[in-house]
């Protein structure tokens, strides 16, 4: 319970599920498979391990990040230049 | 603003009143260099033109006054009900075990993500953001109207 980590996963979780609000499949699909994801680990102790863990979290904020951004740019393209043939 | 002009115009050429027509003659003439000012430029323009605004307006037409958007002040009771129906919301929570006293995971089978949403939805409701650190011993609904109301200078 009182592991100093803890709040680094909170803060973690936060993060994701401010982010997940525009995921294209909707919030509630992404919550759903960010609380499974969170869940499988949940007996994690090993500091070593849940650092780990949170990078990938870290990486997957970065992910979600850049497919917003491209999706943005998709579309302003789509919106300012002639469709490719 | 200025198709508004133009709409109030024509609404007041339907009036069979010569005043008022001889009014929307004006108001014509006022509104059309209007249209081809460059907008940004025309803040002396903009001020004439709520002026005549305000002196074409027919009475019975309350749409153009000014609303200003404010919320009621907040007491205990409002953050209370307030609280309780952001909580009802959330789809874990069944909203008939559901007490201003149950603790989130001993009453509620709640796990501490579950209170991290709950407290993200607060945040939501009342507009302000909430430090992890003290997230974390909010564990009930009346401790959360209680913190709110601390944060917000809400006494008695």
């Amino acid at each position: 319970m009182a592991n100093p980590l803890r709040g680094e996963v909170i803060r973690l979780y936060k993060n994701l599920l401010y982010l997940g609000r525009e995921y294209p499949q909707g919030s509630a699909y992404f919550r759903e498979r960010l609380k499974s994801a969170f869940m499988k680990n949940k007996d994690v102790t090993d500091p070593e391990k849940i650092q780990k863990l949170v990078a990938r979290g870290d990486f997957v904020i970065k992910e979600l990040e850049a497919l917003y951004f491209l999706r943005k740019y998709r579309a302003m393209k789509k919106r300012y230049y002639e469709p490719e043939q | 603003m200025a198709a508004r002009v133009l709409q109030q115009c024509v609404r007041s050429l339907a009036r069979p009143s010569l005043r008022l027509s001889s009014g929307h003659l004006a108001v014509r003439a006022a509104a059309a260099p209007l249209a081809t000012i460059h907008r940004p430029l025309s803040f002396a323009a903009d001020s004439r033109r709520t002026r005549w605004l305000g002196q074409s307006r027919i009475p019975s037409v309350g749409v153009l006054c000014r609303q200003y958007g404010d919320l009621p002040p907040l007491t205990l009771e409002t953050i209370k009900e307030r609280v309780m129906y952001v909580l009802k919301l959330y789809d874990k929570i069944n909203p008939e075990k559901l007490q201003t006293s149950s603790h989130f995971m001993k009453d509620l089978g709640l796990d501490s993500l579950d209170q991290v949403e709950i407290i993200m939805a607060m945040e939501d409701e009342f507009g302000f953001e909430i430090p992890d650190a003290e997230a974390e011993k909010l564990m009930s609904p009346e401790e959360i109207v209680q913190y709110i109301a601390d944060k917000k200078d809400v006494y008695e």
